[in-house]
């Protein structure tokens, strides 16, 4: 909520000094920053995904490090492509 | 997710009947699904965390859900951190070192090295099921001629929305069962993209030339029943001084998706988002 005041703030402030066309490209904009979420919304994606199983395996043994398998009960399900 | 640091992670999905199942996966569903446990442990979701350690061997296991409501996502969470921590203190005794750290570095979904596209981020805003509110983020590989029909506007033009459908196709929420096939399980795809935009160009800076599509879109699916959503579509352009090739893509949609509550036996219109923005720049 917070980011939503301060970019429609940010925007409203230009708005006196901007074209029509300027406005509609900062209006566009600014929705764009407001919506598209944030590093910590998206932490998922900091996390080391291994494309497999099997991958994942072999970089443990070589890496020394334990393995967190996510099992997804379903006929489709492959939460590395986005939509599942 | 900082309980997972240490962690290679990976998943995989399948069904119990299927004929090639990891052995791993075989040890976990064999104790989940063992006749006779009682009844608050056998409270279960679709979704198990298996955490193993670096010999593969299996340490702990828990369901995703568990006895803990869908309703409570607090619960969920805290649930999810302490049964990794616990696993964790395992797999620390048990090697007698600290398994080492992975990076910070945010990884999206993006271009392969030479090639370009869009990157696509999706949510659903639904109150009710906080999962949906997490961001699904997808790439689409995108060749020039994809974004031909939206070249540098001489004037004002009208674009046809369907002809960005390979990468509209991405606007719609995950996990939302009453559009699945029934047989296949499969997902229904997006299968129809309607509406205009309307392009125009904007003021040129320094270094680039810019243009607005806008417009309203109506998004169908291939579930037969005619279903479709709709929602505003908002592209902001940019071109180079001397090529009406789209150079990148910074935009949004916001839409409201039409949510069948079978129980209630009514309709919830929530709040569905996207966000555009092209790759590698």
């Amino acid at each position: 909520m917070r980011r939503a005041v301060l970019s429609l703030a940010l925007l409203l402030s230009m708005a006196g000094s901007l074209r029509a066309e300027e406005l509609e490209v900062e209006r566009v904009l600014t929705w764009y920053h407001l919506l598209r979420p944030t590093a910590k919304e998206l932490s998922i994606y900091q996390l080391d995904w291994s494309g497999s199983l099997d991958e994942a395996r072999k970089r443990a043994t070589r890496e020394g490090r334990p393995i967190c398998l996510v099992i997804i009960h379903s006929k489709f399900g492959d939460i590395a492509s986005g939509h599942c | 997710m900082a309980e997972l640091k240490p962690f290679v992670v990976t998943s995989w999905f399948g069904h119990r009947n299927d004929s090639e199942i990891p052995d791993v996966v075989r040890e976990v569903w064999a104790q989940k699904f063992q006749r006779g446990r009682p009844q608050q442990a056998t409270r279960q979701s679709n979704v198990d965390f298996a955490l193993l350690d670096a010999q593969g061997k299996l340490v702990h296991w828990f369901d995703a859900v568990g006895s803990i409501r869908y309703s409570r996502p607090d619960d969920l969470i805290s649930n999810t951190v302490k049964q990794i921590q616990l696993a964790t203190r395992r797999i620390r005794f048990d090697s007698g070192s600290a398994p080492r750290l992975a990076s910070n570095l945010l990884k999206l979904p993006d271009a392969s090295p030479g090639k370009a596209g869009l990157r696509v981020f999706v949510r659903l805003d639904d109150r009710r099921m906080p999962a949906y509110r997490l961001p699904v983020v997808e790439f689409v590989e995108l060749s020039a001629r994809d974004w031909q029909p939206l070249a540098w506007p001489e004037q004002r033009r009208t674009v046809d929305a369907s002809r960005l459908k390979k990468w509209l196709a991405q606007v719609y929420p995950p996990g939302v069962m009453e559009r699945v096939d029934r047989t296949t399980k499969r997902a229904f795809a997006i299968t129809s993209v309607t509406g205009s935009l309307s392009l125009a160009a904007a003021t040129p800076d320094a270094t680039a030339r810019y243009a607005v599509a806008s417009g309203r879109v109506r998004l169908g699916d291939s579930g037969g029943d005619g279903f479709s959503f709709e929602g505003d579509l908002d592209l902001v352009l940019t071109y180079a001084k001397d090529s009406p090739a789209v150079q990148t893509v910074r935009g949004v949609f916001r839409g409201s998706y039409p949510r069948l509550d079978r129980l209630r036996q009514s309709t919830r219109h929530i709040p569905l988002e996207a966000v555009f923005e092209s790759r590698p720049r």
